[in-house]
């Protein structure tokens, strides 16, 4: 056993150079002085940053985004917010559907762009929360200069974030009122895992009103085969009766 | 010449409890001087606190003397040669109660340096002379106290060492249980092995000891031999006695 | 040296099956799997994202009953053996210090190898139960809580063995933990700091390990474990053990 000293000295060298390696490591994350949590969400930021799990916030601050939004379709009420826009039907088992069109998720949400941004604050790497609320913001609610804003933060962070540059050149084109650019430019991101189905349904509505009904066919039949929103399958599933009975007239 | 089995030369040992501010001293031995030789049976008696429990800890070196210099068959007790010299029973030792004794006195045997069919001749001889063979399927959480002290006695002579320090032996012992120990400890010092053991029971000590150190306080306060005690009226009880009162 | 390797060997495996055998192991195991099985409540709210949550639920939640479970056993550890006496029968024989102590922190790891296997197979039987694959860097993301348990647990070794309780051992290392997760954040605001402020939080980086540099469960696939963060995780252990054997080499018992 060396002497007692000479233990104490030798900890203390470990531990320096411990720490002197790890002293090159910056953490790929926004500081915390950029996050903006609305108050109630300060204690869940701060078990975050201690836990060490980012990530898991990010998700719970996503789903709370989504329920905020209303992700999965609400019955018949239009006065319902995110339903004012559309029409609604009734199915023959007495089931409410929304139509969804391109005003699909018309609302006010003034929370919408804050809470979006703060599951980017908590982890930028979130690139498929970071799509859902650009396109929620520009195609659903149309608000894109919020959708830019949201989309600069994701760039500042992921500043090679494809998908994000993507988004950005659809939300261009919507503004030049160029359905079939916007199409066009989203059409590479429809098969990526982190595509929001809600873009889908858009670029199978904007293929569908171009008169393109097998691209449509096509991304309706990928929602109803990978998306989990049963609202959106149980739709895509509906779009694709309605082409196959129209095709059927036709024959 | 052989080194004693057991040498203490003017310990002390004060014991430092830490404080809020500061801190608490206790002397629990003052200026002991004894010596054990090998082979020997010496009995260590006491009332309560004397520092018969800090003597046993300095032997095996659990403890360390505050002052003067305690040895093992010449060595320092922290060595690892004094150490696999010695065999050390504590009161009331434990075992995890899962374990079989066998699987226990494995693990001890490993410890003491044992492997392969040594640590295997090791285990079936400490079990068959303690008397656990008939047991050697039970779990110890099935071990009355007579079984956990024959456990804790095979354990201490697993590495076969040549001097056995044993802090109350038969203590809480049923008397054939007591009458099987003291056997054991006999046949072992006929075997050359010096024992050192403490105790409350007078009558034990005298049974087994050739030698009784009287410890008073911290200090020695009588060494008594067996001639000693069997020639006094009233025997070993009314030295002891005398010398606390 | 030689002579020494059975001996950690001995103590590792002791510590290893006394750990598995304790009943709080099994209280823990239940409690994973019923967390990691319980996670599916949220994956289903988060729709598309299932997948996500899933693999970050699971993984936050084994590194939590892992580190809860480490934490446990080694500020625990020395105290009960030092308290029923078991410690007398191993220091009573010719067994280093250095080497009873690399042998309780290997037995506590090799505990901690256990549970993150379990509860990883766990997570990953849910994760393929709702149609997902293997996430994505997954394996190193349990690597990087086993780096971050072993700097946690060497350090809860050391400070077990000058505290008080197992609770106050348990409550500093947890307290470790967390800053260990903050200092990344309190680099930046170091470097964003001037003068005596920026000085002193520059300081108190050196004082607390980085366990950022292995959260992959946090970052994914962004960040790899590099030589330095392997070198950083073995010296810290490394300190916090020679500390410890610091403390025990005159610990009396």
């Amino acid at each position: 056993m060396p002497p007692r000293g000479a233990l104490l000295a030798a900890a203390f060298l470990c531990w320096g150079a411990g720490a002197y390696a790890a002293s090159a490591y910056r953490s790929p994350f926004p500081p915390p002085s950029e996050m903006r949590a609305p108050l109630e969400g300060a204690a869940g930021d701060m078990l975050a940053l201690a836990a060490g799990a980012r990530r898991l916030f990010a998700d719970l601050w996503f789903v709370r985004l989504m329920q905020y939004y209303g992700a999965r379709e609400m019955p018949a009420e239009a006065e319902q917010p995110g339903h004012e826009g559309h029409a609604h039907s009734v199915d023959g088992l007495g089931h409410a559907h929304c139509d969804h069109d391109e005003n699909y998720g018309k609302g006010r949400y003034p929370l919408f762009l804050p809470m979006a941004r703060h599951v980017l604050e908590v982890d930028h790497s979130f690139a498929a929360a970071g799509l859902y609320g650009a396109v929620s913001l520009a195609f659903g609610l149309n608000r894109p200069a919020e959708a830019e804003q949201l989309l600069a933060y994701g760039l500042k962070y992921s500043p090679r974030e494809w998908k994000y540059l993507t988004v950005l050149a659809a939300i261009g084109y919507s503004k030049a009122q160029d359905p079939a650019a916007v199409a066009r430019t989203i059409a590479p991101l429809l098969k990526d895992p982190d595509c929001p189905v809600m873009l889908k349904q858009l670029a199978a509505f904007l293929n569908k009103k171009a008169g393109d009904y097998a691209a449509a066919a096509a991304i309706y039949a990928d929602i109803a085969a990978t998306s989990r929103d049963e609202a959106y399958v149980k739709n895509a599933r509906r779009e694709l009766e309605k082409f196959s009975s129209r095709a059927g007239s036709r024959r | 010449m052989t080194p004693a089995a057991v040498l203490f030369s003017g310990v002390e040992k004060t014991y430092r409890r830490p404080r809020l501010l500061g801190a608490d001293y206790h002397t629990a031995l003052k200026d002991l001087s004894f010596e054990i030789p090998p082979g020997e049976v010496t009995g260590l008696l006491g009332l309560n606190g004397a520092g018969k429990t800090t003597i046993m800890k300095l032997i095996t070196g659990l403890l360390f003397p505050t002052a003067g210099k305690v040895r093992v068959f010449g060595h320092s007790p922290s060595e690892g040669a004094a150490k696999a010299r010695v065999g050390f029973l504590p009161e009331l030792p434990y075992f995890p109660p899962q374990v079989k004794p066998a699987e226990a006195l494995a693990y001890y045997g490993r410890l003491s340096g044992l492997s392969g069919a040594s640590l295997s001749a090791a285990v079936d001889s400490a079990m068959a002379r303690t008397g656990l063979e008939p047991h050697a399927g039970k779990r110890v959480l099935e071990f009355s106290k007579g079984m956990l002290q024959r456990l804790g006695l095979a354990q201490a002579l697993l590495h076969g060492p040549d001097l056995l320090v044993l802090d109350e032996p038969v203590s809480g012992l049923d008397p054939l249980a007591i009458h099987d120990i003291r056997s054991l400890l006999a046949g072992l010092n006929a075997e050359g092995k010096a024992v050192f053991l403490s105790s409350h029971s007078i009558s034990e000590v005298e049974k087994l000891c050739s030698r009784v150190l009287i410890m008073v306080r911290g200090r020695l306060s009588r060494s008594v031999t067996r001639a000693e005690w069997e020639a006094a009226r009233g025997g070993l009880e009314k030295i002891f006695v005398e010398a606390v009162k | 040296m030689r002579r020494a390797a059975p001996v950690v060997l001995s103590v590792a495996l002791n510590s290893f099956s006394e750990s598995v055998r304790n009943r709080f192991f099994t209280l823990f195991a239940v409690f994973a799997f019923t967390a990691v099985y319980a996670s599916v409540l949220a994956g289903v709210m988060a729709v598309d994202q299932e997948a996500r949550l899933l693999a970050d639920f699971g993984l936050a939640l084994i590194e939590l009953t892992a580190l809860a479970y480490a934490l446990f056993g080694a500020s625990s550890s020395l105290l009960r053996e030092a308290e029923t006496k078991t410690i007398y029968l191993v220091f009573s024989r010719p067994v280093p210090r250095w080497a009873y102590l690399a042998g309780k922190f290997c037995g506590s790891m090799l505990t901690a190898a256990l549970m993150l296997a379990v509860m990883a197979l766990l997570h990953l039987s849910l994760l393929y139960f709702r149609g997902f694959g293997v996430p994505e860097a997954y394996g190193w993301a349990l690597f990087g809580t086993f780096l971050k348990l072993s700097v946690i647990v060497s350090f809860a070794f050391f400070v077990s063995l000058f505290s008080t309780s197992a609770v106050s051992t348990l409550v500093i290392s947890a307290i470790m933990w967390t800053l260990g997760h903050f200092a990344s954040e309190a680099r930046f605001l170091a470097e964003q700091s001037a003068g005596l402020k920026g000085f002193l939080l520059g300081a108190l980086l050196w004082l607390v390990p980085n366990l950022q540099l292995f959260n992959v469960r946090d970052a994914g696939a962004a960040l790899a474990i590099g030589p330095s963060a392997l070198f950083s995780a073995a010296a810290w252990t490394l300190s916090s053990y020679l500390g410890a054997l610091w403390l025990l080499s005159r610990k009396e018992f």
